[in-house]
């Protein structure tokens, strides 16, 4: 899959794109029945959430506005809408394909940068700030051990995840 | 023997149809190719083979060219090979010198973007046309005789109607109903669609027509339980179960008054009681009562109860009666067995069994029925009220993947608006919701009654709802959705809600496909020989389809249908006779040797030993032409016409003249896995263009040294195609098929050969991919063969292949 994306990919495009990734290949089941939306916990609480719309959205080829806004990034993958669909659309697979799509072209938010930094640097997605250390020792737990951070490092080279990660950062 | 000394003539035909095969592939080419093979006297391409011009052309080069064998290169000689054959006899030619290759199904279709590996391919296919065709000879049909009878399974409106047609027509019929009385699902419907007739007015006159007809002999409460023999003579056993009321029954029903057992009716969907000894509905037919013996007191001939006994002045109740196997002989049979529906109790988020107000469609027609449990009163389970807000769910168990019911079940819309406007006709006040994916109103007078119903304000939500959640206190439903087209979530509350719930093929349907030897569809419905040519054939000859069997669909069309198949049926019967293909082995004296074992591969009994002349003995018109006796001899002394072992041989030989290391040989059998490629081709799944298919009748064809000759010749890969087991058209004759194969994979091993380059695949007429996707399998599989494994493989099977 390492062919050239055209400029503007056409309808037939995108959803080919999706559906060679892992976890996308059930995209075009989707008859927009509207059970994974009516059964989504996130899109109870807003309406920049709707998996019916992205599946919708990615079917009619707008590659852009899927990849690039955050919606895909809202899914809480309770997997609720994925045990529903009738057409069996594994719904939030297809929101992971999407999001790997949006990474692999350096559209990441912020904050997963930022975890990702915390990761390859302290081996924590959490940085450990004194606060959070004390509290520690008032509930009576032991302080924190060091991660084993090269181990770590080899591991997330090794699956490439660095690379990906910083993609935007390195074409910046 | 006298077509062996005459100088072999053969005319080809490529034909372009239209941009279809012309398309992917160069015809004129392939005809020019054609031309330079040995006997090829002439070779030509044409537009359109099958029109009335491409066969006078034909029939001309025929009588001018003194032609004496023709080869079309087309479509599948699934569709067209009848219609040249006429042509050849027309000509004066037997049909049997007459011989196809499928160049577009199994080539242009499939091959839509690689013109010149299709154009190679439409090459050889040719080129094993031509060489199997020089090894053709003529032969005579034998001529079956067709009992004028016939036999229809299955007593709903469609199996009614077939009867019904064949009698009045001057046949006699045999009516097999399972259950105690005919009428199926349409009985228990309150109207239909799209005119609002009372449904059992409209049935019981014709069901008591039933009943009274001299042409009729009805078998209700009856079973199929075996059918032997072929088309035009079939021996059918019946289990004619008793009803322990004898026909004087004059359905008083003051045996029922005073049963004290009671259970659920069936026939009300449960919704109402009915007594050990009952009779399913006041319009039944046969109307005699009848006694369900899982629920009566009295027990194997253990007397405990004689209340019944006592209340029938007529004496009409026997206890002694005892289950009767019934005998027919038929020449047709009618496949009327009809649908199942849905259980929506496996999908928990709609709550269906848990809870009290969410019904199905079918209990709804019962509870609105005047003569159902609530007397027409549409009440709700829980309280016996009146609904005010009712809503429907459209597509339960039907386009869903999940259920694994994926098609349209085509009633459930129109059903749906019908029941709506049967609310709003008895109560106008109803708030009436109606949740949906698509509508679907395709047929006459559908879109009037869509409007209609959209008139009278109900109204139609496009979005299913996510689940269902009971108020325990008020046991309302709240239905908790997004409506799709406005991108907004509802949570809206209901008194009653009612399932649409879909058609599914009979649960016993698998009964029926092994009785009868019919392939299903992949939904699971019974499969025609054609889906538009032939729509109401079985591909087993002297079988036809009525009403839901073959998929699912409303009254008209099953009535249209069964009387379609009613004039198919009676085709044949007014006939009176038939010719069976002259495929039927023919015995080499000199050769066999009496060891038997023909005897016992032979799907039919058709072959006998005779001990005293020391050889078997075939009976023709018992035997199906399956082949798989001549495929067993081990002296050669059987011989299977117009599949011979040197025409099998040679067109082996012909795929593996070049190349062969790139190429896979296919032995595919004609019902399932040839008509599986065909499908693949009419869907247009592309798979690469390696594959060589030879056909035969059946898989049991497939001889041992088919496949060492291949191997032998070099091909890369071998591939053994034939209907699943238990689906087989020949009854089990491709069980034979396995040993064979498995026969073959342990002699492969033993001299290091890679078993996997013979690969065996049970393939149905529906399952085109499954076809395809094999193919790019092996395609795969023979990139990594290597020279040497081919080289070790000719040694191996050099000697047994006899190239």
């Amino acid at each position: 899959m390492a062919e050239e994306k055209p400029e503007k990919p056409s309808t037939v495009d995108f959803a080919r794109e999706i559906t060679s990734k892992l976890g996308g290949e059930t995209i075009t089941y989707c008859y927009q029945c509207g059970t994974c939306a009516s059964s989504c916990p996130v899109a109870k609480t807003t309406d920049r959430y709707n998996p019916r719309q992205i599946l919708r959205l990615a079917l009619l080829g707008q590659r852009g506005e899927v990849l690039t806004e955050d919606a895909i990034w809202l899914c809480a993958s309770c997997y609720n809408c994925q045990e529903r669909c009738p057409q069996k659309v594994e719904i939030a697979d297809v929101i992971y394909a999407l999001r790997n799509i949006a990474i692999s072209e350096g559209n990441i938010p912020a904050i997963y940068t930022e975890f990702a930094t915390g990761l390859m640097s302290e081996g924590r997605i959490v940085p450990i700030s004194k606060f959070l250390e004390k509290k520690r020792a008032d509930y009576g737990l032991p302080p924190l051990k060091p991660t084993g951070i090269e181990a770590l490092k080899k591991i997330l080279s090794a699956t490439g995840f660095d690379k990906i990660m910083f993609k935007k950062g390195e074409s910046q | 023997m006298e077509m062996a000394k005459q100088e072999i003539r053969i005319g080809v035909y490529v034909c372009h149809c239209g941009l279809n095969i012309a398309g992917s592939v160069d015809c004129e080419e392939v005809a020019k190719f054609a031309a330079s093979l040995p006997n090829v006297v002439l070779a030509k391409d044409y537009r359109y083979t099958c029109s009335d011009q491409g066969q006078e052309l034909i029939k001309k080069d025929i009588r001018e060219n003194r032609l004496n064998r023709v080869v079309v290169a087309s479509c599948t000689p699934r569709l067209h090979e009848p219609t040249f054959r006429k042509v050849c006899e027309e000509a004066g030619l037997n049909k049997y010198l007459f011989e196809m290759a499928n160049i577009r199904e199994q080539c242009s279709w499939v091959h839509l973007h690689d013109r010149e590996a299709a154009t190679e391919k439409a090459k050889d296919l040719v080129k094993m046309a031509v060489a199997k065709a020089a090894l053709l000879a003529p032969a005579e049909e034998i001529e079956v005789p067709i009992i004028r009878k016939a036999l229809v399974i299955g007593g709903g409106v469609a199996g009614i109607q077939v009867a019904l047609d064949l009698a009045d027509t001057g046949y006699k019929v045999y009516l097999v109903e399972k259950q105690p009385s005919i009428g199926g699902m349409m009985a228990r419907i309150d109207k239909t669609f799209p005119t609002m007739d009372c449904s059992i007015c409209i049935l019981a006159p014709k069901m008591s027509d039933v009943g009274h007809h001299p042409n009729i002999e009805l078998l209700a409460n009856s079973e199929v339980i075996d059918v032997k023999g072929y088309i035009g003579n079939f021996h059918v056993k019946v289990l004619k179960k008793p009803r322990y009321v004898k026909e004087d029954c004059t359905a008083c029903g003051d045996c029922s008054k005073v049963c004290p057992i009671t259970a659920p009716n069936e026939f009300d969907a449960g919704l109402a009681l009915r007594h050990a000894i009952y009779t399913p509905f006041a319009q039944a037919v046969p109307s005699t009562y009848i006694i369900d013996m899982n629920l009566c007191l009295n027990k194997d001939e253990i007397m405990v109860c004689d209340k019944c006994i006592k209340a029938c002045e007529r004496q009409a109740i026997d206890f002694t009666m005892k289950p009767e196997t019934v005998e027919l002989e038929v020449g047709t049979i009618i496949v009327a067995t009809g649908t199942d529906v849905f259980d929506p109790s496996t999908l928990p988020n709609y709550g269906y069994g848990k809870y009290l107000n969410v019904i199905t469609s079918l209990e709804f027609e019962r509870l609105i029925n005047a003569g159902g449990p609530s007397g027409g009163r549409l009440i709700r389970p829980s309280d016996m009220k009146i609904p005010k807000r009712v809503a429907f769910i459209q597509c339960v168990g039907s386009r869903s993947n999940k259920s694994g019911r994926t098609y349209c079940s085509n009633v459930c819309c129109m059903n749906t608006i019908k029941d709506s406007l049967l609310i709003k006709e008895h109560w106008p006040e109803t708030e009436i919701y109606v949740f949906y994916v698509d509508i679907r109103a395709y047929g006459k007078g559908f879109e009037d009654l869509y409007k209609r119903a959209k008139n009278e304000r109900a109204i139609f939500i496009r979005g299913l709802p996510a689940e269902i959640i009971e108020d325990p206190k008020t046991r309302n439903l709240w239905l908790i959705g997004e409506n799709t087209l406005l991108k907004e979530p509802y949570k809206l509350n209901f008194d009653l809600v009612i399932l649409s719930v879909g058609l599914e093929p009979r649960k016993d349907s698998e009964i029926i496909q092994r009785l009868l030897t019919l392939s299903r569809t992949q939904d699971g419905f019974f499969m025609e020989a054609h889906p538009k040519l032939r729509p109401v054939d079985a591909a087993t000859g002297g079988i036809f389809f009525a009403g839901c069997a073959e998929a699912p669909k409303d009254i008209k069309d099953s009535v249209t249908q069964a009387s379609a198949a009613a004039a198919r049926a009676g085709i044949l019967m007014a006939k009176g006779k038939v010719t069976v293909e002259a495929i039927t082995p023919v015995l080499d004296v000199e050769k066999c040797k009496a060891c038997g074992l023909c005897t016992k591969v032979c799907p039919y009994n058709a072959i006998t030993l005779n001990k005293e002349l020391k050889r078997v003995e075939i009976v023709e018109a018992a035997c199906g032409g399956c082949g798989t006796c001549a495929a067993e001899c081990p002296s050669d002394a059987l011989t299977q016409s117009h599949f011979t072992d040197e025409q099998i041989m040679a067109q082996i030989d012909a795929v593996t003249e070049h190349d062969a290391e790139k190429k896979i040989v296919a032995f595919c059998c004609n019902w399932c896995a040839y008509a599986g490629a065909d499908f693949a081709g009419v869907s247009r799944m592309q798979y690469p263009p390696n594959v060589r298919i030879i056909r035969t009748m059946c898989s049991g064809r497939v001889a041992p040294k088919f496949v060492e000759r291949a191997f032998a010749r070099g091909a890369a890969a071998v591939l053994v195609a034939g209907c699943h087991p238990g689906d087989c058209h020949y009854i089990n004759a491709n069980y034979q098929t396995q040993k064979r194969v498995e026969r073959l994979w342990r002699k492969m091993e033993q001299n290091g050969l890679d078993k996997e380059r013979l690969q065996l695949l049970w393939v149905t007429a529906a399952e085109g991919e499954r076809f395809a996707s094999k193919i790019r399998e092996m395609q795969k599989l023979i990139e990594k063969v290597t020279m040497e494994e081919i080289e070790l493989a000719k040694r191996v099977f050099a000697k047994a292949g006899g190239a």
